[in-house]
Order: C-alpha cells, then sequence, then structure tokens
C-alpha cells in the first residue's frame, strides 16, 4: 500500500516489523510491544533523525541494519534479545507542573 | 505538525482540568494536527464536563531545513499575527515542544511580558526525538523559557539549566 492514515491495525496483527528509522515509526511499533528492525539509509536522512534510533539500539530495544545487510539480519537475528520498551510517564510531567504553576 | 502534536497531546494527557480553557496554536499549514487535536479535547469532555478548548492558526514560520537567514524572515511575519493573538489570549502559561510555530508565540509572549501587559510562563518540552542534540527551536527557547525540559540524561548533561524527568511522552 501507499499511504494509510494510520498503521494501528497492521501493527497490532504483525509478528515482525521493519522500518526506516523514523520517530514515529520506531516508537509506535515499540509501544506495541512488537520487534523491530530498523533500516539506517544514512544517505537519505538527517543526522538528527537518527538519533532515537542509535539510541534505541544501543538501549537493546531495536535491532539496526542498513539496506545491503538487511537479508543477513533477518537470517541471523535473535529477537528473543530485545528488551521491552516501558512507556512514557506523562503523569510525571504532570506532577512537575503542578508544582510550578501552584497548584499542589 | 504530526509528531509534535502526537506528543504534546501525551503530555496534556495527565494534566488536571485545572489547565483550562486550552488554546492551541497552528501553523497555517498543518492538516492533520487539527484532528487530533479535536479527538484529543472530545474524549476529555467525555471526562470533565466544563472543558473548554480554543483552536487559532498563524503562518507557518520555517520549512524543514529552510535557512537560517529566511527563516528569521518568515518567523517575523508569523509574529504578525502571533502577537495580536496572544495579547488577545492572554495565556498564563505556555507549553511547546518544538515546532517553528512556537517560536514567534514565545517571542511575543515575552515582548508582552516586557511590556508589562502579560507575564506568561513559558515551559517547553523538547521532543523525544532529540536524544544528543536540541532542535532549533530548542536551542532558541533554551536561554528564553521559564523550564527547559529534556527526555534524555544526555542532553541533561549538555544543557545543565534544562529539567529531566525522564520519558514523558
Amino acid at each position: 500500500f501507499r499511504f494509510k492514515d494510520s498503521l494501528a491495525q497492521d501493527l497490532r496483527r504483525a509478528d515482525l516489523v521493519i522500518s526506516h528509522a523514523g520517530a514515529g515509526s520506531c516508537l509506535e511499533t515499540l509501544e506495541e510491544g512488537k520487534p523491530l528492525i530498523v533500516v539506517i539509509n544514512e544517505k537519505l536522512m538527517d543526522n538528527h533523525q537518527l538519533e532515537l534510533a542509535k539510541q534505541l539500539h544501543r538501549d537493546g530495544h531495536v535491532l539496526c541494519c542498513n539496506c545491503s545487510t538487511l537479508v543477513e539480519t533477518l537470517r541471523s537475528m535473535d529477537l528473543s534479545t530485545l528488551k521491552p520498551f516501558p512507556p512514557g510517564q506523562p503523569e510525571k510531567f504532570a506532577l512537575f507542573l503542578d508544582k510550578v504553576v501552584g497548584f499542589q | 505538525t504530526g509528531g509534535h502534536t502526537t506528543e504534546i497531546l501525551r503530555l496534556l494527557s495527565r494534566l488536571s482540568e485545572s489547565y483550562s480553557p486550552r488554546h492551541y496554536i497552528l501553523a497555517d499549514s498543518d492538516e492533520m494536527s487539527e484532528a487530533k487535536i479535536r479527538s484529543f479535547e472530545q474524549k476529555r469532555a467525555e471526562t470533565f464536563s466544563n472543558s473548554q478548548f480554543t483552536l487559532d492558526r498563524i503562518p507557518r514560520s520555517r520549512e524543514v531545513r529552510q535557512s537560517w537567514s529566511s527563516s528569521v524572515v518568515t518567523t517575523l511575519y508569523s509574529m504578525l499575527y502571533s502577537l495580536p493573538l496572544t495579547y488577545k489570549l492572554k495565556p498564563d502559561l505556555i507549553l511547546c515542544n518544538g515546532p517553528g510555530t512556537c517560536v514567534p508565540v514565545c517571542i511575543s509572549a515575552l515582548l508582552l511580558g516586557l511590556l508589562g501587559i502579560k507575564r506568561a510562563i513559558i515551559v517547553y518540552v523538547e521532543s523525544i526525538c532529540r536524544v544528543e542534540t536540541l532542535s532549533l527551536s530548542g536551542k532558541i527557547l533554551y536561554y528564553f523559557s521559564d523550564y527547559f525540559i529534556v527526555q534524555w540524561p544526555g542532553l541533561k548533561e549538555k544543557y545543565p539549566k534544562s529539567v529531566y524527568l525522564g520519558r514523558i511522552v
């Protein structure tokens, strides 16, 4: 398919996701608890867009490869090594903001 | 825009109803964000009966990768809209998370504060995508915001005046 409004349904049914390093794609996938392989194409992407993918890789949440190593990665991957991605905590922000503005 | 909107709605998701009415300011070229915001506010209205919000648009102040010098011009143009809008809204608190749209709004708020018309607290939350470097909006507002929140410890080290609460979106 070309463009869909939301990939949420497809995401829920997937067993493995292979994606570019876009932050939205990575985070949505990890939040659904799906294993993720991030394919990095340094020529196309800004350095800053890679920051998140690299960090997620360092923290063990995703596998990384580039276009030429994708097949090899798929052959040799061990998805059990991937660590679960805990959700963010907006309640911490709410607590902080309450203090800042004086709603205690 | 897009990812920024999703993030900011998550930030809002745990705020009490004391943070009301909410005034959303979008770039005029942004199509998807309005739908996301209305959906969020609709759900909110189901829980909190007096929930109020407004939505306004200002010209987009910067395209992705637009040059620094032309960005100054387009930002000044956006301020022709953001200044009267901010004056009308007179916010107590401004919450932003990085799209170019936030710069003219925050500068307008700072001006209103300097002129003694209304002093707003400016809280900036850098996007979760920013792990090692700040966005351009972040680099500017690091000096002009009251509270500057980052979501990765590496940024807290580089920018000591920032606040680190962990991942909050």
